[in-house]
């Protein structure tokens, strides 16, 4: 059990870090209790993980031949990355930080399955893109709908509440099915857990994540979200599940902060107003460009640490 | 089902409504009161009438605090939440307006000379015609978003009526050979009941952005 930590403790960062993009706005503008939002949040990603999970398991075991040695090695780099970037202020994503030290162990194994790797980094290049799409498409659509309907104020605030706990629940079921194959898929490659333990194992790592160490990320997150009318934040938080299930459909994990990213560059593209700075571009393309060379590079200096012997001076 | 979830909202409602009520009520005492001033002068009766009208916006205030304090245990969503907040701090001016006009002319023991007297009442009729058109368009924006833009634009055009009386009356005070400190009382009287048609005006553009803001 002990060569699960580097997985937990993963999937407990990707919990504390990623709950912020599905429940951010309605925790940090005071519509729905933190801890009413924790459960929420954790029970979704768990039933997400348990009922279409398998998908990127699938994909990460393709990647290449794994021990339970280098399937400690990859989740320690993986996580070491994410605390790192963390740290540095950089966004992170956990996919890039795992698809990155699995990419390190294949370097090492001499066996890289390279389709495998194109189809996860072209999605790479489609979540952010996806999330641009959804957005806009999503926007038009319901911005008909909801001037349709003509609800009074009353009515339109408590439309606003419930779409948006239930975007949040199904971004987190999203987030759960989509992103679980980061946690534990090493070690289904590795042979030491059964697909099933995997996906149960990664959902409560995740779910523990949530509920120790995301109030304060979903307050300071889900604020930036907040600035965006709730019309816009609500399209926001499900154009992001969106894009992540759409991917969890092609089998590859992808970064929910990312599909994020994008579908508020989608809103600002509707309304046409600058809703990124510059300077926060910056900064994702860093995040996006080093996680993944910061995590595969961690993974070669691990076995390289671990294949250190001390010979005594003569 | 989403009546039980939504509870506190429900209960911002229910006293937006009260408060509106209320705000009738703080309109019918203003002009029953005025209409005595102006048929009987300073009496015990119009004494009456103003300790009521101040009861009713004492009423208002607390109304006010309780929707407040509902507000602040997190009802509703934010932008909502500082829209009605500030939308009842506007509407209360109206109540405080009736009251200081009121207790001018108790206070200052105001004559008002009988030439000045339909003018006046002129005023105060379409002043208080831009109360009720105000609460209808307040009701409108919390029950049913319809008419607000056209309520807008009648009192809009009430309050114009209104400055246009306002310096009439105002003309006609200075025209005459009354005391000059009279003057400048029933100048201040008149100025402060112009306001209430002013404020209304101010309130009901208020109302209409809020329902603007709330299109997608």
């Amino acid at each position: 059990m002990f060569s699960l930590l580097g997985g937990v403790f993963l999937g407990w960062s990707l919990g504390a870090n990623d709950a912020a993009n599905v429940f951010g706005s309605a925790v940090s503008s005071r519509m729905l209790r933190f801890w009413t939002a924790a459960i929420l949040a954790s029970g979704f990603v768990l039933f997400g993980a348990i009922l279409e999970g398998r998908g990127g398991i699938e994909t990460y075991r393709g990647l290449t031949y794994m021990t339970l040695r280098l399937a400690v090695m990859s989740s320690v780099a993986a996580a070491i990355a994410v605390t790192i970037m963390t740290l540095l202020r950089l966004p992170v994503s956990t996919s890039q930080a795992a698809v990155g030290a699995i990419l390190g162990i294949g370097l090492l194994n001499r066996q890289l399955n390279l389709a495998v790797l194109g189809k996860v980094v072209t999605c790479w290049f489609g979540t952010p893109v996806g999330g641009v799409v959804i957005a806009v498409l999503m926007y038009k659509v319901l911005a008909a709908l909801y001037n349709r309907l003509q609800m009074n104020l009353f009515q339109s605030d408590m439309g606003f509440r419930v779409c948006l706990i239930g975007a949040g629940s199904y971004g987190a079921y999203a987030l759960g099915a989509n992103n679980v194959a980061n946690v534990t898929a090493v070690f289904v490659g590795a042979g030491m857990l059964t697909v099933f333990s995997a996906l149960l194992i990664g959902g409560l790592s995740i779910g523990l994540g949530i509920m120790t160490f995301s109030r304060r990320v979903m307050e300071t997150v889900g604020r930036r979200l907040v600035r965006l009318d709730p019309f816009s934040a609500l399209v926001v938080v499900l154009a992001e599940a969106v894009t992540v299930h759409f991917y969890t459909f092609l089998g590859v994990p992808v970064s929910t902060s990312q599909a994020v990213v994008g579908a508020v560059l989608g809103v600002g593209i509707v309304k046409g107003i600058n809703t990124i700075s510059r300077r926060t571009l910056v900064n994702i393309l860093l995040g996006w460009f080093l996680t993944p060379v910061v995590a595969c590079f961690l993974a070669l200096a691990i076995d390289f640490a671990a294949h250190l012997r001390y010979v005594p001076s003569p | 089902m989403l009546r039980l979830l939504f509870r506190k909202e429900q209960q911002v409602e229910e006293l937006i409504s009260q408060y509106l009520d209320n705000l009738r009520l703080a309109h019918e005492n203003f002009l029953n009161a005025m209409n005595l001033y102006f048929d009987k002068g300073l009496c015990e009766d119009l004494d009456f009438l103003i300790e009521q009208t101040h009861k009713v916006e004492s009423k208002a205030d607390d109304i006010r605090n309780e929707i407040e304090t509902i507000m602040y245990a997190k009802a509703l969503i934010p932008e909502s939440r500082g829209d009605i907040l500030g939308l009842l701090e506007a509407i209360d001016q109206v109540p405080s307006l009736f009251e200081r006009v009121l207790y001018m002319i108790q206070t200052q023991r105001l004559l008002t000379p009988d030439y000045l007297v339909l003018d006046i009442k002129e005023l105060i009729r379409i002043s208080i015609e831009c109360c009720d058109l105000l609460i209808k368009q307040v009701e409108a924006l919390f029950k049913k978003s319809q008419d607000i833009r056209s309520l807008e634009s009648t009192i809009d055009s009430n309050e114009s009526h209104c400055d246009h009386i306002e310096r009439r009356i105002i003309t006609k005070v200075f025209d005459s050979d009354l005391d000059p400190f009279q003057k400048l009382q029933l100048k201040e009287m008149v100025l402060q009941i112009g306001e209430i048609s002013d404020q209304a005006d101010r309130v009901s553009r208020r109302v209409y952005i809020i329902s603007v803001k709330r299109r997608v």
